[in-house]
């Protein structure tokens, strides 16, 4: 098992609003640390760094899209441990995001009480 | 010729710049939809933790009660004593203006002032004769037990006060603390007329029942010795039909 950091959370969207729900939402959970990659070659740069236990990872994405950013993560051996949640527009995502190694989906528009249900989970 | 190329590409810029507020559009819808569910969680979670505020009051409430009732379960002739106290107090301090009767520990100080009485042996408690110097001395420490019994109880805050000075007087000759005027709290001063207007118009063994306006003068003989003036004045203003109502409600 690879030494990934429970508390580091990656928040990966173009969109700065979604960015910022999601990061206010996770704001009062105890202990997490949360990180911002507003695309998909960010995103791979900053999960080397920080080794993240969970990403959200939107889809539709300039650069390097959050599929392909999906499947980049999941060669990574020492990201073995991180779940990768997928943020997705409808279920046509859900399928391709599962191929490309994704554990969860969030659909937008999504309640915040599920997102810290599933972070609770997640975490634990 | 010239002109209608220039159209052409006029209309073109035109279809471009109509995509992409078609786009801009549909990113503004997708943000509201998601901000309106974040305001939809948000109310449900309010009205849940209202509804749960609620019923927690309501427990508080009758917990108080049920100790309350416990404290007079021993004695018989009391009734709902520290229920009518409690609506009585809550009408004089209504009357006086005071935010006091906005404050739910006050009415659960009100309901529990006699809580330390379980203490107080029923020889005492219920002695026909008047009591001797050491039996005097241990039916006022209900005072005191009161408030060591309630010690933990945090919700209860202010509440203790009345439940420690509800026998201090005015004039300082009262009782556990000898207290005088201003430094006893205002819900025991509240208290102390509320208590005095339900023992004077219940029946007793000993005694029937004063009406109303003999009472109120009782109470007014003995304002600025026993009672705060002020909590008299506040008295005089609430109306007869108000107290009735309360002592015919609550028995």
């Amino acid at each position: 098992m690879t030494a990934v950091r429970p508390s580091a959370v990656l928040i990966v969207d173009d969109d700065p609003f979604i960015r910022r729900l999601i990061a206010t939402t996770l704001e009062d959970v105890a202990g997490f640390e949360l990180i911002q990659a507003a695309d998909g070659e960010e995103a791979l740069e900053l999960a080397d760094q920080n080794k993240p236990r969970i990403v959200f990872l939107d889809v539709d994405m300039p650069k390097l899209n959050g599929l392909d950013a999906c499947r980049a993560l999941r060669e990574r051996d020492d990201l073995a441990g991180t779940r990768i949640v997928m943020l997705t527009a409808g279920v046509q995502h859900e399928r391709a995001a599962h191929d490309a190694g994704a554990d969860l989906f969030l659909t937008k528009p999504f309640s915040p009480l599920d997102l810290l249900r599933l972070v609770d989970e997640l975490a634990s | 010729m010239e002109v209608t190329q220039r159209e052409r590409v006029l209309e073109e810029e035109l279809a471009a710049l109509r995509a992409r507020i078609t786009e801009v559009e549909a990113q503004a819808a997708a943000k509201e939809q998601q901000l309106e569910r974040y305001a939809a969680d948000l109310r449900e979670t309010f009205k849940q933790e209202r509804e749960r505020s609620a019923q927690l009051r309501d427990s508080y409430i009758t917990t108080v009660r049920a100790l309350a009732n416990a404290v007079e379960a021993r004695d018989a002739y009391t009734g709902k004593h520290a229920e009518r106290v409690a609506a009585y107090g809550l009408s004089l301090a209504r009357a006086l203006g005071s935010r006091l009767a906005d404050d739910p520990e006050i009415e659960f100080g009100f309901l529990l002032h006699d809580i330390g009485k379980v203490a107080v042996p029923d020889a005492i408690l219920y002695k026909p004769e008047p009591l001797t110097e050491p039996e005097r001395h241990l039916m006022e420490r209900h005072t005191v037990i009161g408030v060591q019994i309630l010690r933990g109880v945090d919700f209860l805050g202010e509440a203790k006060a009345v439940v420690r000075s509800h026998h201090e007087r005015w004039d300082g000759k009262g009782y556990p603390d000898g207290l005088a005027r201003e430094e006893i709290p205002l819900a025991a001063r509240v208290f102390a007329v509320a208590d005095t207007l339900d023992a004077l118009t219940t029946d007793r063994p000993y005694r029937p029942a004063s009406p109303l306006c003999a009472s109120r003068e009782i109470i007014n003989s003995l304002t600025g010795t026993q009672f705060d003036p002020t909590v008299v004045e506040a008295f005089g203003e609430v109306p007869d039909d108000e107290l009735e109502g309360i002592r015919t409600e609550i028995q």
